[in-house]
């Protein structure tokens, strides 16, 4: 698991300062990993299966719709590093901003990902984004 | 996520995990088998819990060894002829040497201290005899009364450790350490004769620290070699070396020392004595350059008051070079050797498969001190840098040699017939200390006054 996180996220480099290289590698990755993965699933099913199935809303389930919750998760994403970078005290540094991006960027991407895996269970919103 | 909160808490929780043995102890659980044993826990547990409840904020246990007190000290000071201008009787003038104002106020200080049990004092005529401290102190403020003639340095020695001698005490002997072989030909012998008399009775663990100190002199010198004169009258134009020295068991010696010596004005040699490691981490933020990282495994959990000796490089070459700083605290050692000359002249760095090489020593500031950074418990700093390394994990050493200060040498003189040209020096001083050395110190295997192993790898 650490091993993964740690690929996903030294895509764009090692961890800078290099002092909190460990502080990353074993806490911060793992944290941020499992938080954009559990936060994109759980926007996912809110979408389809709690506003677009139990609920029965019939007025949000059009693209745009679909696209203000993929924006709120890459958000979400991004904020999720800066927080957990000021929980876990490491040195300030502009890394942190990258990795932020990169975070949102996954964000996205999984958020996608589950989208396209679940939006079949979904009753007004199984054809969305196409 | 996981730490912040809980680390806040971590100092209370262990003082509650401290307490809780005291309130319910195994004991408890044995009482099933029908002694009434269950009743003593119950009874002990309030006297136990309070005892425990401050062990968190003390320092680590090593302190209690360091704090306990010695059984005894023995203060023999030298009273022969020689030693009258250091003590000149007291004249309309009422001048006094620093000497006097030196020992009396030694002599007070062991009086009063109270990390020794019992205080014995001795004036040294041709043997120890026994005086109280203030018949000794008035001697030192009054001068001699009456001088004994030259006592030999080797015998007294020789009694000190073969009578004095005892565990848990030490010996302080005070003298000016002139020793006069019988003719020019023993010369060759003083290293020999010292030898011999501090093994006479073979103690295996014996260590000798000695302090040198000058005074202004008034009175007749008499001098080891006299080739010019047998005594030089109205002496001196220049200070005179005197010298105080501790010995005992090494623990003892260690213990008198940090006890009383700690702000010892002048010089200071320590032979034979055993001192526990020091404290010491590597610091990653702080002058820190280049691409590394503490390489523990949980180096991640940054647990308060953990240390750290691995240092994982990522990348490192000539253009970018790798400095790490290595925080120590040699608060427990000798003056000697938290002296930055001394250290800088002695620490060294072995390692393999490296370039590796100290950049500079340095102490702590004000700012280190207040920092809020682990730096801020260390009194001394190492900085190294690497440019080159091995593929794997190799050991990288600090290390500080048993090296002989510098001050030995410069305060031996072979001839002290004329004094007053040749300066505050003392006649084959540094033979007398390779005499001491040869007993306290195997010279096969020299031990290092301190070694810190480092690990010097490469990121994984």
């Amino acid at each position: 698991m650490q091993s993964f996180f740690r690929f996903l996220y030294e895509l764009i480099g090692t961890p800078q300062p290099p002092a909190d290289t460990p502080v990353y590698r074993q806490i911060v990755f793992p944290n941020i990993g499992l938080l954009n993965l559990g936060i994109s699933l759980a926007l996912v099913i809110i979408f389809y299966y709690l506003i677009n199935r139990a609920m029965g809303v019939a007025t949000f389930n059009k693209l745009r719709h679909w696209t203000l919750f993929l924006v709120l998760n890459a958000l979400i994403a991004f904020i999720v590093v800066v927080w957990q970078a000021k929980a876990q005290q490491v040195t300030d540094h502009s890394y942190i901003y990258w990795l932020a991006t990169l975070n949102a960027v996954y964000g996205l991407l999984f958020y996608f990902l589950f989208s396209v895996i679940l939006r079949k269970g979904s009753t007004n919103a199984s054809t969305t984004p196409f | 996520m996981q730490r912040t909160p809980f680390s806040r808490l971590l100092p209370g929780l262990l003082a509650a995990v401290l307490l809780l043995p005291g309130c319910y102890s195994r004991d408890d659980l044995k009482s099933d088998a029908g002694n009434n044993k269950a009743a003593e826990t119950t009874e002990a547990s309030p006297d136990k819990a309070p005892a425990a409840a401050p062990s968190p904020e003390a320092d680590p246990s090593s302190t209690t060894a360091a704090t306990g007190s010695l059984k005894q000290v023995n203060v023999f000071l030298e009273v022969s002829g020689s030693m009258e201008g250091f003590m000149p009787k007291t004249g309309a003038d009422a001048q006094n040497t620093r000497f006097q104002q030196h020992v009396a106020q030694f002599l007070s200080d062991v009086n009063r201290s109270a990390s020794v049990q019992r205080k014995t004092f001795y004036r040294i005529k041709e043997k120890p005899y026994r005086d109280s401290y203030q018949q000794l102190e008035t001697t030192v403020r009054e001068g001699i009364r009456e001088p004994a003639s030259s006592t030999s340095i080797p015998a007294i020695l020789d009694t000190l450790v073969s009578h004095y001698y005892q565990p848990n005490a030490v010996n302080v002997l005070i003298s000016d350490f002139i020793y006069a072989p019988r003719n020019a030909g023993a010369v060759p012998y003083i290293k020999t004769d010292i030898t011999d008399a501090l093994n006479a009775a073979g103690r295996s663990d014996l260590a000798v620290s000695v302090y040198g100190h000058t005074s202004d002199f008034k009175g007749a010198f008499y001098p080891a070699m006299k080739t010019a004169a047998k005594r030089i009258n109205r002496c001196c134009d220049t200070d005179i070396p005197y010298y105080v020295w501790v010995i005992g068991p090494a623990d003892a010696v260690r213990r008198f020392d940090a006890a009383l010596l700690k702000k010892a004005p002048g010089e200071q040699a320590h032979f034979g004595v055993k001192y526990s490691a020091a404290p010491s981490s590597l610091l990653n933020k702080f002058q820190n350059q280049g691409a590394w990282y503490y390489g523990e495994k949980d180096a991640s959990k940054r647990a308060a008051g953990a240390t750290y000796h691995t240092v994982a490089v990522s990348e490192v070459s000539a253009q970018q070079p790798v400095e790490f700083v290595l925080g120590m605290n040699l608060q427990a050692l000798p003056a000697l050797y938290q002296d930055l000359g001394h250290l800088k002249a002695n620490l060294q760095l072995t390692g393999q498969d490296t370039d590796a090489k100290i950049v500079s020593v340095f102490g702590a500031t004000d700012q280190t001190r207040a920092s809020s950074g682990p730096e801020a418990q260390y009194t001394h700093f190492v900085k190294i840098r690497v440019t080159k390394m091995g593929k794997a994990a190799r050991p990288l050493q600090v290390i500080l040699q048993d090296k002989r200060p510098m001050w030995i040498t410069q305060w031996t003189t072979k001839n002290d017939s004329n004094i007053n040209q040749v300066g505050a020096k003392t006649f084959a001083l540094s033979s007398l200390i390779d005499g001491v050395a040869a007993v306290t110190t195997d010279e096969q295997d020299q031990a290092p006054i301190f070694q810190i192993p480092l690990t010097l790898q490469p990121a994984d």
